[in-house]
């Protein structure tokens, strides 16, 4: 992920968007890209860092009022970061990457920290804004998780694609009409 | 939520860029730390400036005479501001690596570099906010001048000015290279070392270098700490402010290099050398640049108008082939009183040094040890002297010129003033740190969420 938004040298290969190549200067209108394990602006009130990124977008009050208020942040909006727990540290991570207005959002592990109750809620929220026309890559590690919420999954192991498509065309490729994909992960690897 | 809209890279604004930056250096500890550190160091320059200048006074005033060697610019602004330039070497890097090292560190700079701006804008941003926190720790310096002020003392608006534009430019200078520093480290603390070590390593360039001749002064030249001299001594050099603002582009360009992470270092390289370039130019030309203005109240850059106006009318080349040491004492005298001046007034000089350290170690050498020869078209004269008296008068008869008839009426008068600055020591060593503790308690107060209601 972090190759695709150009945070880390490429040795070979091109992107290709909506069927065009996407060169490596054009990625950040198109692209953004969620890290695992930052913590931004620890010593900042978690409402300035929020207002920051609103800042840079030029959101208006209202649309930051919904991002923040459907990720569950307003509480600890006063709170200096290093302050927050893992939880709401991704909150906070959540409601800057929603502000963006890109079309692909890319999230790395975008659930670690969450218990399932809170998982589900971001699901939902991810699945509001992906029903407005943006699309999402997540990269999750819990296969429970990504089969919630992902209508598409590139399987990876050892480095390899070992499979790739929706749950029912992976489902016909490993021949387990009823299998979770935790079993058909298992079943391809 | 609105739907997604493409959007272009270059339209985001800056202030809550800036506004981000600002905060992030006011939310840390170093420089609050630094402006208590400044208080008590700068408070102990001042008084013990104050009453060196107050015992020189009392005796300028038994006789006055002595009182046009007070000037307030070396007795109390230099070294008031000395112990700021220390502060700004030894503590400034860690007040300015913070805007970029922190980033690094807790992974926010992955999230900064996909933001709609150039790495470039970045950077620059980092340094105004770095600029901004350098006036902010110039407080406790410019309190000490308001104070020299309110005790009766005079300060010179050109000189004053002046030195303050050197500080900032050393400030600047210093920021600049904490911020390339804390581009190419991996962690706050390695940045750290890389601008100390270029900071403190210019001291140990000025030591062991300092007076030698060829190539070992060249290197001298390019110390960090050799940029405030001309303006303590109340130069305003144009060439100087070239080098040091080509410099401080170039940390700032290095920077912008180095720190997007999704480019491959052989093509970071390559940049690098571009910018190394563009700044070795830069200060080539700035060495070619001679323009200076001397802004002291006393004039001591410079020869009397009336010499200055005549001797700028004489072009042909004079060389002079200076028989002294460059440590030997009147080697200094010679440069102070009659060669830098020359050098600013006439537009045709060449100096070269024929002395060696033998001579000097020895005391003797040969007969024409000490001697320095003038050379003005196909005429020429030797003199020992060090003194613009004598020496003016011989280059007047080289070029077959009369001296200007002396003027009147513009003498120094010097400002020796006795006072006692005990009572200052309450607001260095009191009320000046208790109001910067209760503006960083006012700084990390829990604030109201009114800045998200308009963005």
């Amino acid at each position: 992920m972090e190759t695709l938004v150009g945070l880390l040298a490429a040795d070979s290969g091109e992107i290709v968007w909506r069927s065009e190549p996407l060169p490596a200067s054009r990625r950040r209108n198109v692209l953004f890209y969620l890290p695992d394990g930052a913590r931004p602006y620890q010593d900042q009130v978690t409402a300035e860092v929020v207002s920051f990124f609103a800042g840079v977008y030029r959101r208006s009050a209202g649309e930051i009022d919904a991002t923040l208020t459907s990720v569950g942040l307003k509480s600890v909006l006063h709170k200096r970061v290093h302050a927050l727990s893992k939880g709401y540290n991704r909150r906070l991570l959540l409601a800057l990457v929603l502000s963006t207005p890109h079309e692909l959002l890319l999230m790395d592990a975008p659930f670690d920290g969450f218990d399932l109750r809170q998982t589900r809620d971001i699901i939902g929220v991810l699945r509001h804004h992906a029903e407005r026309g943006r699309t999402f890559a997540l990269a999750i590690h819990q296969l429970a998780d990504a089969e919630r919420v992902c209508d598409r999954f590139v399987l990876l192991a050892g480095g390899q694609v070992r499979g790739l498509g929706t749950l029912d065309e992976l489902r016909s490729e490993t021949s387990l009409p009823n299998g979770s994909l935790e079993d058909i992960f298992l079943a391809l690897t | 939520m609105r739907s997604p809209k493409p959007h272009v890279a270059q339209s985001a604004p800056l202030r809550p860029l800036l506004a981000k930056e600002v905060r992030e250096i006011l939310s840390g500890r170093s420089l609050w730390t630094m402006l208590l550190l400044l208080c008590p160091l700068i408070g102990y320059s001042f008084l013990q400036a104050v009453s060196l200048y107050s015992e020189s006074s009392s005796a300028a005033l038994q006789s006055p005479v002595l009182a046009n060697s007070l000037s307030p610019l070396d007795g109390i602004l230099v070294p008031t501001l000395g112990s700021f330039y220390v502060a700004v070497t030894l503590l400034f890097p860690f007040v300015a690596i913070r805007v970029l090292g922190q980033e690094k560190e807790s992974g926010a700079l992955r999230l900064l570099v996909q933001l709609p701006y150039r790495s470039s804008t970045l950077v620059v941003m980092k340094l105004v906010a770095v600029i901004l926190a350098w006036l902010f720790a110039s407080l406790p310096a410019l309190s000490a001048l308001a104070v020299w002020r309110t005790l009766g003392g005079h300060l010179s608006l050109a000189e004053t000015s002046n030195l303050l534009f050197g500080h900032l430019l050393y400030g600047t200078l210093v920021g600049a290279l904490a911020l390339f520093a804390a581009s190419i480290a991996e962690s706050a603390a390695t940045a750290a070392i890389i601008a100390l070590a270029v900071t403190i390593g210019s001291w140990v360039l000025d030591f062991t270098v300092a007076g030698q001749p060829g190539l070992l002064a060249w290197i001298a030249k390019l110390s960090l700490t050799q940029t405030l001299r001309p303006f303590e001594q109340g130069l305003l050099s144009g060439g100087l402010v070239l080098g040091i603002a080509g410099v401080i582009g170039g940390f700032i360009a290095l920077a912008s290099v180095w720190l997007p992470p999704g480019i491959p270092p052989y093509e970071k390289l390559r940049r690098s050398v571009l910018c190394i370039l563009a700044v070795a130019a830069i200060l080539g030309a700035a060495i070619q640049g001679g323009w200076s203005v001397d802004v002291t109240e006393d004039r001591r850059n410079s020869f009397a108008t009336t010499d200055q106006q005549l001797l700028a009318t004489l072009r042909l080349p004079l060389v002079i082939k200076v028989q002294l040491a460059p440590e030997d004492p009147r080697y200094a005298d010679l440069q102070r009183n009659v060669l830098s001046k020359l050098d600013r007034a006439m537009p045709n000089l060449s100096v070269s040094l024929a002395g060696s350290r033998q001579y000097a170690a020895t005391g003797s050498g040969d007969e024409s040890y000490g001697e320095v020869e003038y050379v003005y078209g196909n005429r020429s004269d030797v003199s020992r002297s060090t003194s613009p008296r004598e020496i003016l008068p011989l280059i007047y008869n080289l070029a077959g010129v009369s001296p200007p008839p002396p003027t009147a009426g513009s003498e120094y008068p010097g400002y020796p003033l006795v006072v006692s600055a005990s009572v200052t020591l309450f607001w260095f060593f009191g009320a000046l740190p208790l109001l910067i503790a209760l503006c960083w308690w006012w700084s990390r107060r829990p604030r109201s969420l009114r800045s998200l209601s308009r963005t």
